[in-house]
Protein backbone atom coordinates (compact mmCIF):
# COMPACT_ATOMS: atom_id res chain seq x y z
CA UNK A 1 0.00 0.00 0.00
CA UNK A 2 2.88 2.37 0.88
CA UNK A 3 4.39 1.79 -2.58
CA UNK A 4 1.48 3.49 -4.32
CA UNK A 5 1.95 6.99 -5.68
CA UNK A 6 -0.87 8.34 -3.50
CA UNK A 7 0.72 7.05 -0.30
CA UNK A 8 4.18 8.27 -1.28
CA UNK A 9 2.89 11.74 -2.05
CA UNK A 10 0.30 12.17 0.69
CA UNK A 11 1.89 10.49 3.77
CA UNK A 12 4.90 12.87 4.15
CA UNK A 13 2.86 16.01 3.43
CA UNK A 14 0.01 14.96 5.71
CA UNK A 15 2.41 14.01 8.52
CA UNK A 16 4.43 17.23 8.24
CA UNK A 17 1.33 19.47 8.11
CA UNK A 18 -0.44 17.57 10.91
CA UNK A 19 2.59 17.61 13.17
CA UNK A 20 3.39 21.27 12.60
CA UNK A 21 -0.20 22.42 13.07
CA UNK A 22 -0.45 20.40 16.32
CA UNK A 23 2.87 21.82 17.61
CA UNK A 24 1.78 25.38 16.78
CA UNK A 25 -1.65 24.89 18.36
CA UNK A 26 -0.10 23.48 21.55
CA UNK A 27 2.37 26.36 21.76
CA UNK A 28 -0.35 28.90 21.02
CA UNK A 29 -2.55 27.32 23.69
CA UNK A 30 0.34 27.50 26.16
CA UNK A 31 0.89 31.20 25.28
CA UNK A 32 -2.80 32.04 25.66
CA UNK A 33 -3.07 30.04 28.89
CA UNK A 34 -0.09 31.93 30.30
CA UNK A 35 -1.57 35.28 29.23
CA UNK A 36 -4.97 34.46 30.74
CA UNK A 37 -3.42 33.33 34.04
CA UNK A 38 -1.24 36.46 34.14
CA UNK A 39 -4.34 38.59 33.49
CA UNK A 40 -6.26 36.80 36.25
CA UNK A 41 -3.35 37.35 38.67
CA UNK A 42 -3.16 41.05 37.76
CA UNK A 43 -6.91 41.40 38.37
CA UNK A 44 -6.58 39.60 41.69
CA UNK A 45 -3.68 41.85 42.72
CA UNK A 46 -5.86 44.89 41.90
CA UNK A 47 -8.71 43.38 43.89
CA UNK A 48 -6.41 42.77 46.88
CA UNK A 49 -5.15 46.34 46.59
CA UNK A 50 -8.75 47.61 46.53
CA UNK A 51 -9.58 45.57 49.65
CA UNK A 52 -6.50 46.86 51.49
CA UNK A 53 -7.29 50.46 50.53
CA UNK A 54 -10.98 50.17 51.40
CA UNK A 55 -10.20 48.63 54.80
CA UNK A 56 -7.40 51.09 55.48
CA UNK A 57 -9.56 53.43 57.53
CA UNK A 58 -11.01 50.61 59.63
CA UNK A 59 -7.50 49.31 60.28
CA UNK A 60 -6.26 52.79 61.19
CA UNK A 61 -9.10 53.23 63.65
CA UNK A 62 -8.73 49.64 64.81
CA UNK A 63 -12.43 49.14 64.02
CA UNK A 64 -12.35 45.36 64.18
CA UNK A 65 -16.12 44.94 63.90
CA UNK A 66 -16.30 46.92 60.68
CA UNK A 67 -13.25 45.07 59.31
CA UNK A 68 -14.79 41.71 60.19
CA UNK A 69 -18.01 42.64 58.37
CA UNK A 70 -16.15 43.87 55.30
CA UNK A 71 -14.09 40.67 55.07
CA UNK A 72 -17.18 38.55 55.65
CA UNK A 73 -19.11 40.34 52.87
CA UNK A 74 -16.24 40.01 50.43
CA UNK A 75 -16.01 36.30 51.27
CA UNK A 76 -19.67 35.81 50.37
CA UNK A 77 -19.09 37.13 46.85
CA UNK A 78 -19.54 34.52 44.14
CA UNK A 79 -16.17 33.12 43.05
CA UNK A 80 -14.33 34.15 46.24
CA UNK A 81 -13.05 30.96 47.84
CA UNK A 82 -11.32 32.50 50.83
CA UNK A 83 -10.25 35.88 52.16
CA UNK A 84 -8.26 36.36 55.31
CA UNK A 85 -5.92 38.81 56.98
CA UNK A 86 -3.16 37.51 59.16
CA UNK A 87 -0.65 39.38 61.26
CA UNK A 88 3.12 39.38 61.00
CA UNK A 89 3.39 36.27 63.17
CA UNK A 90 1.09 34.34 60.84
CA UNK A 91 -1.96 34.36 63.10
CA UNK A 92 -5.25 34.72 61.21
CA UNK A 93 -6.95 37.85 62.59
CA UNK A 94 -9.89 38.17 60.18
CA UNK A 95 -11.37 35.64 57.82
CA UNK A 96 -14.55 35.10 55.83
CA UNK A 97 -14.62 31.67 57.47
CA UNK A 98 -14.96 32.35 61.24
CA UNK A 99 -13.52 28.89 62.02
CA UNK A 100 -10.15 30.02 60.70
CA UNK A 101 -9.76 32.99 63.05
CA UNK A 102 -6.87 32.71 65.54
CA UNK A 103 -5.43 29.78 63.62
CA UNK A 104 -1.74 29.98 62.78
CA UNK A 105 -0.56 29.84 59.18
CA UNK A 106 2.30 27.52 58.25
CA UNK A 107 5.12 29.68 56.82
CA UNK A 108 6.29 26.71 54.74
CA UNK A 109 2.95 26.41 52.97
CA UNK A 110 2.52 27.60 49.36
CA UNK A 111 1.93 31.34 49.29
CA UNK A 112 4.06 31.88 52.44
CA UNK A 113 7.26 30.05 51.53
CA UNK A 114 8.00 32.52 48.68
CA UNK A 115 8.75 35.25 51.26
CA UNK A 116 9.85 32.98 54.10
CA UNK A 117 12.34 30.89 52.10
CA UNK A 118 15.40 32.68 53.52
CA UNK A 119 16.35 33.48 57.12
CA UNK A 120 14.96 37.02 56.68
CA UNK A 121 11.45 37.13 55.16
CA UNK A 122 11.29 39.15 51.96
CA UNK A 123 8.99 42.17 52.03
CA UNK A 124 8.69 42.69 48.29
CA UNK A 125 7.60 40.20 45.66
CA UNK A 126 6.35 40.69 42.12
CA UNK A 127 2.66 39.93 41.44
CA UNK A 128 3.54 36.59 39.77
CA UNK A 129 5.51 35.42 42.82
CA UNK A 130 2.64 36.41 45.11
CA UNK A 131 0.28 34.08 43.26
CA UNK A 132 -0.28 30.40 43.87
CA UNK A 133 -2.59 27.83 42.31
CA UNK A 134 -3.90 24.90 44.28
CA UNK A 135 -6.91 22.67 44.92
CA UNK A 136 -8.67 23.48 48.20
CA UNK A 137 -10.28 21.05 50.66
CA UNK A 138 -13.57 21.23 48.75
CA UNK A 139 -11.74 20.03 45.64
CA UNK A 140 -12.10 23.38 43.86
CA UNK A 141 -9.23 24.90 41.88
CA UNK A 142 -8.14 28.20 43.42
CA UNK A 143 -5.92 31.02 42.24
CA UNK A 144 -4.79 32.88 45.34
CA UNK A 145 -2.52 35.80 46.04
CA UNK A 146 -0.99 37.15 49.21
CA UNK A 147 -0.66 40.93 49.39
CA UNK A 148 1.45 42.51 52.11
CA UNK A 149 -0.05 45.28 54.28
CA UNK A 150 2.78 47.75 54.78
CA UNK A 151 3.33 50.10 57.68
CA UNK A 152 2.49 53.73 56.88
CA UNK A 153 3.18 56.97 58.76
CA UNK A 154 -0.46 57.08 59.89
CA UNK A 155 -0.22 53.58 61.31
CA UNK A 156 2.90 54.14 63.39
CA UNK A 157 1.76 57.51 64.75
CA UNK A 158 -1.90 56.65 65.35
CA UNK A 159 -3.27 57.38 68.78
CA UNK A 160 -5.53 54.37 69.12
CA UNK A 161 -2.93 51.70 68.55
CA UNK A 162 0.59 51.92 67.26
CA UNK A 163 3.23 50.10 65.32
CA UNK A 164 6.91 50.83 65.51
CA UNK A 165 8.08 53.03 62.60
CA UNK A 166 10.85 50.53 61.73
CA UNK A 167 8.29 47.71 61.37
CA UNK A 168 7.92 47.34 57.60
CA UNK A 169 5.11 44.84 57.41
CA UNK A 170 1.94 44.83 59.52
CA UNK A 171 0.20 41.83 58.09
CA UNK A 172 -0.87 40.04 54.93
CA UNK A 173 -4.09 39.80 53.01
CA UNK A 174 -4.68 36.38 51.46
CA UNK A 175 -7.43 36.13 48.87
CA UNK A 176 -8.30 33.15 46.72
CA UNK A 177 -10.64 33.20 43.74
CA UNK A 178 -12.17 30.21 42.01
CA UNK A 179 -10.34 29.13 38.86
CA UNK A 180 -13.50 27.62 37.37
CA UNK A 181 -14.30 30.56 35.00
CA UNK A 182 -10.70 30.53 33.77
CA UNK A 183 -10.80 26.77 33.30
CA UNK A 184 -14.10 27.02 31.39
CA UNK A 185 -12.58 29.67 29.10
CA UNK A 186 -9.52 27.45 28.51
CA UNK A 187 -11.72 24.41 27.82
CA UNK A 188 -13.70 26.42 25.24
CA UNK A 189 -10.43 27.60 23.72
CA UNK A 190 -9.12 24.02 23.57
CA UNK A 191 -12.26 22.86 21.79
CA UNK A 192 -12.11 25.71 19.27
CA UNK A 193 -8.42 25.15 18.61
CA UNK A 194 -8.96 21.42 18.11
CA UNK A 195 -11.74 22.23 15.64
CA UNK A 196 -9.55 24.77 13.86
CA UNK A 197 -6.69 22.25 13.78
CA UNK A 198 -9.00 19.63 12.25
CA UNK A 199 -10.30 22.06 9.64
CA UNK A 200 -6.76 23.14 8.63
CA UNK A 201 -5.72 19.51 8.37
CA UNK A 202 -8.76 18.51 6.32
CA UNK A 203 -8.26 21.48 4.03
CA UNK A 204 -4.53 21.01 3.50
CA UNK A 205 -4.45 17.21 3.28
CA UNK A 206 -7.72 17.13 1.32
CA UNK A 207 -6.43 19.86 -1.00
CA UNK A 208 -3.18 18.01 -1.68
CA UNK A 209 -5.07 14.74 -2.27
CA UNK A 210 -7.61 16.40 -4.60
CA UNK A 211 -4.98 18.24 -6.65
CA UNK A 212 -2.79 15.17 -6.83
CA UNK A 213 -5.71 13.02 -7.96
CA UNK A 214 -6.91 15.55 -10.54
CA UNK A 215 -3.51 16.48 -12.00
CA UNK A 216 -1.38 13.37 -11.57
CA UNK A 217 -3.24 10.22 -10.67
CA UNK A 218 -6.14 10.44 -13.16
CA UNK A 219 -3.91 11.31 -16.17
CA UNK A 220 -1.56 8.44 -15.20
CA UNK A 221 -4.54 6.09 -14.95
CA UNK A 222 -5.68 7.23 -18.41
CA UNK A 223 -2.18 6.64 -19.74
CA UNK A 224 -2.13 3.16 -18.22
CA UNK A 225 -5.53 2.47 -19.86
CA UNK A 226 -4.20 3.76 -23.18
CA UNK A 227 -1.06 1.57 -22.96
CA UNK A 228 -3.22 -1.45 -22.09
CA UNK A 229 -5.51 -0.74 -25.06
CA UNK A 230 -2.49 -0.61 -27.39
CA UNK A 231 -1.18 -3.85 -25.93
CA UNK A 232 -4.58 -5.50 -26.43
CA UNK A 233 -4.32 -4.65 -30.14
CA UNK A 234 -6.89 -1.87 -30.42
CA UNK A 235 -6.14 -0.01 -33.60
CA UNK A 236 -7.10 3.59 -32.93
CA UNK A 237 -7.34 4.39 -29.21
CA UNK A 238 -7.03 8.11 -28.44
CA UNK A 239 -4.03 9.22 -26.35
CA UNK A 240 -4.91 10.94 -23.02
CA UNK A 241 -5.20 14.74 -22.93
CA UNK A 242 -5.07 17.48 -20.32
CA UNK A 243 -1.54 17.25 -18.92
CA UNK A 244 1.44 18.18 -21.09
CA UNK A 245 3.84 15.48 -19.89
CA UNK A 246 1.20 12.77 -20.09
CA UNK A 247 0.14 13.95 -23.57
CA UNK A 248 3.78 13.78 -24.75
CA UNK A 249 4.11 10.30 -23.28
CA UNK A 250 0.82 9.25 -24.94
CA UNK A 251 1.93 10.58 -28.33
CA UNK A 252 5.26 8.76 -27.94
CA UNK A 253 3.36 5.51 -27.26
CA UNK A 254 1.15 6.22 -30.28
CA UNK A 255 4.18 6.79 -32.52
CA UNK A 256 5.89 3.68 -31.15
CA UNK A 257 2.74 1.69 -31.78
CA UNK A 258 2.41 3.09 -35.32
CA UNK A 259 6.03 2.18 -36.15
CA UNK A 260 5.62 -1.24 -34.62
CA UNK A 261 2.52 -1.87 -36.72
CA UNK A 262 4.28 -0.57 -39.82
CA UNK A 263 7.30 -2.80 -39.20
CA UNK A 264 5.05 -5.77 -38.49
CA UNK A 265 3.11 -5.10 -41.72
CA UNK A 266 6.33 -4.83 -43.71
CA UNK A 267 7.61 -8.05 -42.22
CA UNK A 268 4.29 -9.75 -42.99
CA UNK A 269 4.47 -8.47 -46.55
CA UNK A 270 8.07 -9.67 -46.93
CA UNK A 271 7.13 -13.05 -45.52
CA UNK A 272 4.16 -13.34 -47.90
CA UNK A 273 6.42 -12.37 -50.79
CA UNK A 274 8.92 -14.98 -49.69
CA UNK A 275 6.19 -17.59 -49.48
CA UNK A 276 4.93 -16.63 -52.99
CA UNK A 277 8.45 -16.96 -54.35
CA UNK A 278 8.82 -20.34 -52.76
CA UNK A 279 5.56 -21.51 -54.35
CA UNK A 280 6.26 -20.00 -57.88
CA UNK A 281 10.02 -19.81 -58.40
CA UNK A 282 11.30 -17.34 -61.01
CA UNK A 283 12.90 -18.78 -64.18
CA UNK A 284 16.41 -20.01 -63.35
CA UNK A 285 15.63 -20.20 -59.59
CA UNK A 286 15.59 -23.65 -57.94
CA UNK A 287 12.21 -24.58 -56.34
CA UNK A 288 11.94 -24.37 -52.57
CA UNK A 289 12.58 -27.67 -50.78
CA UNK B 1 26.72 5.28 2.38
CA UNK B 2 26.01 5.46 -1.31
CA UNK B 3 22.78 4.35 -2.88
CA UNK B 4 23.16 1.08 -4.72
CA UNK B 5 22.09 1.66 -8.28
CA UNK B 6 20.51 -0.89 -10.62
CA UNK B 7 22.89 -3.64 -11.60
CA UNK B 8 22.73 -6.38 -14.14
CA UNK B 9 23.83 -9.92 -13.71
CA UNK B 10 26.76 -10.50 -15.99
CA UNK B 11 28.85 -13.55 -16.55
CA UNK B 12 32.18 -13.57 -14.72
CA UNK B 13 34.91 -12.03 -16.76
CA UNK B 14 38.58 -11.44 -16.07
CA UNK B 15 38.97 -8.71 -13.39
CA UNK B 16 35.28 -8.83 -12.37
CA UNK B 17 34.13 -10.56 -9.16
CA UNK B 18 32.54 -13.94 -9.56
CA UNK B 19 28.87 -14.67 -8.73
CA UNK B 20 29.73 -15.95 -5.23
CA UNK B 21 31.64 -12.82 -4.36
CA UNK B 22 28.94 -10.60 -5.84
CA UNK B 23 26.32 -12.46 -3.85
CA UNK B 24 28.29 -11.84 -0.66
CA UNK B 25 28.66 -8.15 -1.54
CA UNK B 26 24.92 -7.83 -2.13
CA UNK B 27 24.14 -9.62 1.13
CA UNK B 28 26.46 -7.24 2.98
CA UNK B 29 24.70 -4.27 1.37
CA UNK B 30 21.32 -5.75 2.32
CA UNK B 31 22.45 -6.07 5.95
CA UNK B 32 23.68 -2.46 5.90
CA UNK B 33 20.37 -1.27 4.47
CA UNK B 34 18.44 -3.15 7.18
CA UNK B 35 20.65 -1.52 9.83
CA UNK B 36 20.13 1.92 8.24
CA UNK B 37 16.36 1.43 8.18
CA UNK B 38 16.44 0.40 11.87
CA UNK B 39 18.26 3.63 12.83
CA UNK B 40 14.99 5.54 12.45
CA UNK B 41 13.28 3.17 14.86
CA UNK B 42 16.12 3.52 17.36
CA UNK B 43 15.88 7.29 17.15
CA UNK B 44 12.14 7.19 17.83
CA UNK B 45 12.55 4.71 20.70
CA UNK B 46 15.24 6.84 22.41
CA UNK B 47 13.11 9.98 21.99
CA UNK B 48 10.10 8.23 23.57
CA UNK B 49 12.31 7.16 26.51
CA UNK B 50 13.54 10.75 27.00
CA UNK B 51 9.93 11.95 26.74
CA UNK B 52 8.80 9.54 29.46
CA UNK B 53 11.44 11.12 31.70
CA UNK B 54 10.32 14.62 30.70
CA UNK B 55 6.68 13.74 31.36
CA UNK B 56 7.71 12.89 34.94
CA UNK B 57 9.52 16.24 35.09
CA UNK B 58 12.87 14.38 35.30
CA UNK B 59 12.05 13.42 38.89
CA UNK B 60 14.77 10.73 38.80
CA UNK B 61 17.55 13.32 38.53
CA UNK B 62 18.47 15.59 41.45
CA UNK B 63 16.92 19.06 41.43
CA UNK B 64 19.04 21.97 40.25
CA UNK B 65 20.50 23.58 43.34
CA UNK B 66 20.28 27.38 43.85
CA UNK B 67 24.09 27.54 43.55
CA UNK B 68 24.02 25.95 40.09
CA UNK B 69 21.13 28.22 39.12
CA UNK B 70 23.12 31.22 40.27
CA UNK B 71 26.08 29.95 38.24
CA UNK B 72 24.04 29.33 35.08
CA UNK B 73 21.97 32.48 35.40
CA UNK B 74 18.28 32.96 34.68
CA UNK B 75 16.57 30.82 32.05
CA UNK B 76 15.62 32.40 28.72
CA UNK B 77 12.01 33.65 28.58
CA UNK B 78 9.60 30.74 28.04
CA UNK B 79 7.96 32.55 25.12
CA UNK B 80 11.34 32.81 23.40
CA UNK B 81 11.94 29.06 23.87
CA UNK B 82 8.49 28.34 22.41
CA UNK B 83 9.14 30.60 19.40
CA UNK B 84 12.49 28.84 18.89
CA UNK B 85 10.68 25.47 19.03
CA UNK B 86 8.16 26.56 16.37
CA UNK B 87 10.94 27.91 14.09
CA UNK B 88 13.01 24.75 14.64
CA UNK B 89 10.05 22.43 13.87
CA UNK B 90 9.21 24.39 10.73
CA UNK B 91 12.77 24.42 9.36
CA UNK B 92 13.38 20.77 10.29
CA UNK B 93 10.21 19.66 8.45
CA UNK B 94 11.10 21.73 5.38
CA UNK B 95 14.61 20.22 5.34
CA UNK B 96 13.30 16.67 5.71
CA UNK B 97 10.78 17.19 2.88
CA UNK B 98 13.49 18.66 0.65
CA UNK B 99 15.78 15.69 1.40
CA UNK B 100 12.87 13.38 0.55
CA UNK B 101 12.44 15.23 -2.72
CA UNK B 102 16.12 14.90 -3.63
CA UNK B 103 16.14 11.18 -2.70
CA UNK B 104 18.90 11.61 -0.13
CA UNK B 105 19.74 8.62 2.08
CA UNK B 106 21.23 10.46 5.04
CA UNK B 107 19.67 10.08 8.48
CA UNK B 108 19.72 13.22 10.65
CA UNK B 109 17.66 11.81 13.50
CA UNK B 110 20.53 11.87 16.01
CA UNK B 111 21.02 15.63 15.74
CA UNK B 112 17.24 16.15 16.03
CA UNK B 113 17.31 13.99 19.15
CA UNK B 114 19.89 16.38 20.58
CA UNK B 115 17.88 19.50 19.68
CA UNK B 116 14.66 18.07 21.11
CA UNK B 117 16.39 17.02 24.34
CA UNK B 118 17.79 20.55 24.57
CA UNK B 119 14.24 21.94 24.34
CA UNK B 120 13.15 19.62 27.17
CA UNK B 121 16.19 20.78 29.17
CA UNK B 122 15.45 24.48 28.58
CA UNK B 123 11.79 24.09 29.59
CA UNK B 124 12.89 22.09 32.63
CA UNK B 125 15.35 24.78 33.64
CA UNK B 126 12.69 27.46 33.07
CA UNK B 127 10.22 25.39 35.19
CA UNK B 128 7.72 25.28 32.34
CA UNK B 129 8.15 21.69 31.18
CA UNK B 130 4.71 20.52 32.25
CA UNK B 131 2.92 23.23 30.24
CA UNK B 132 5.04 22.69 27.11
CA UNK B 133 5.76 18.97 27.21
CA UNK B 134 3.16 18.02 24.59
CA UNK B 135 4.41 20.65 22.13
CA UNK B 136 7.98 19.25 22.23
CA UNK B 137 6.63 15.70 22.13
CA UNK B 138 4.44 16.40 19.06
CA UNK B 139 7.36 18.16 17.34
CA UNK B 140 9.68 15.23 18.11
CA UNK B 141 7.28 12.54 16.97
CA UNK B 142 6.59 14.41 13.72
CA UNK B 143 10.23 15.17 12.93
CA UNK B 144 11.65 11.77 13.91
CA UNK B 145 8.65 9.99 12.36
CA UNK B 146 9.28 11.74 9.05
CA UNK B 147 13.02 11.05 9.30
CA UNK B 148 12.18 7.38 9.84
CA UNK B 149 9.71 7.37 6.95
CA UNK B 150 12.29 9.01 4.66
CA UNK B 151 15.06 6.56 5.50
CA UNK B 152 12.65 3.61 5.49
CA UNK B 153 11.25 4.38 2.00
CA UNK B 154 14.77 4.88 0.69
CA UNK B 155 15.98 1.61 2.21
CA UNK B 156 12.87 -0.32 1.07
CA UNK B 157 13.50 0.84 -2.51
CA UNK B 158 17.21 -0.02 -2.36
CA UNK B 159 16.45 -3.41 -0.73
CA UNK B 160 13.99 -4.25 -3.47
CA UNK B 161 16.67 -3.55 -6.08
CA UNK B 162 19.30 -5.56 -4.19
CA UNK B 163 16.93 -8.51 -3.82
CA UNK B 164 16.13 -8.40 -7.54
CA UNK B 165 19.85 -8.40 -8.23
CA UNK B 166 20.37 -11.31 -5.87
CA UNK B 167 17.58 -13.23 -7.57
CA UNK B 168 19.10 -12.55 -10.98
CA UNK B 169 22.34 -14.17 -9.82
CA UNK B 170 20.40 -17.37 -9.17
CA UNK B 171 20.74 -19.78 -6.24
CA UNK B 172 24.22 -20.57 -4.84
CA UNK B 173 24.07 -24.03 -6.43
CA UNK B 174 23.69 -22.41 -9.89
CA UNK B 175 26.99 -20.64 -9.40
Amino acid sequence: MLRSLTAKAVVPVASAVTGFVIVCCLLLYSFIQGDLVDGAIQREVSLADTIIKSTHYSMLKSDRESLRHTISHIGRQQGVEHVRIFNKKGLIMFSADPAEVNREVDTRAAGCVECHAGPEPSASLGPMEQARRFTNEQGRHVLAITAPIFNEPGCSSGGCHFHLPEQKLLGTLDIGLSEEPLRETLATLRGRMALFCLMVLLLSVGGVCALLRRNVLLPIRELVGYANALRAGETQPLPPEGCEEIETLGRAYQELNRRLRQTTAELEKARDKGADRAGNPLPGEPPAP
Amino acid sequence: MTSPGPRTASSPRAGLPGPGERRREIETRIRRLHALANRGLWGLAIFILISIGAQRNFSFIPEISPEIRALLGPSPPIKLISIALAVYAFSALILILSRMMSGSNSYRGWSHLGYLSAFYAFYYYGEALQQNFWAVFAAGITILGLEYYQIWTHCAEALRKEKQLLASLGTPSDA
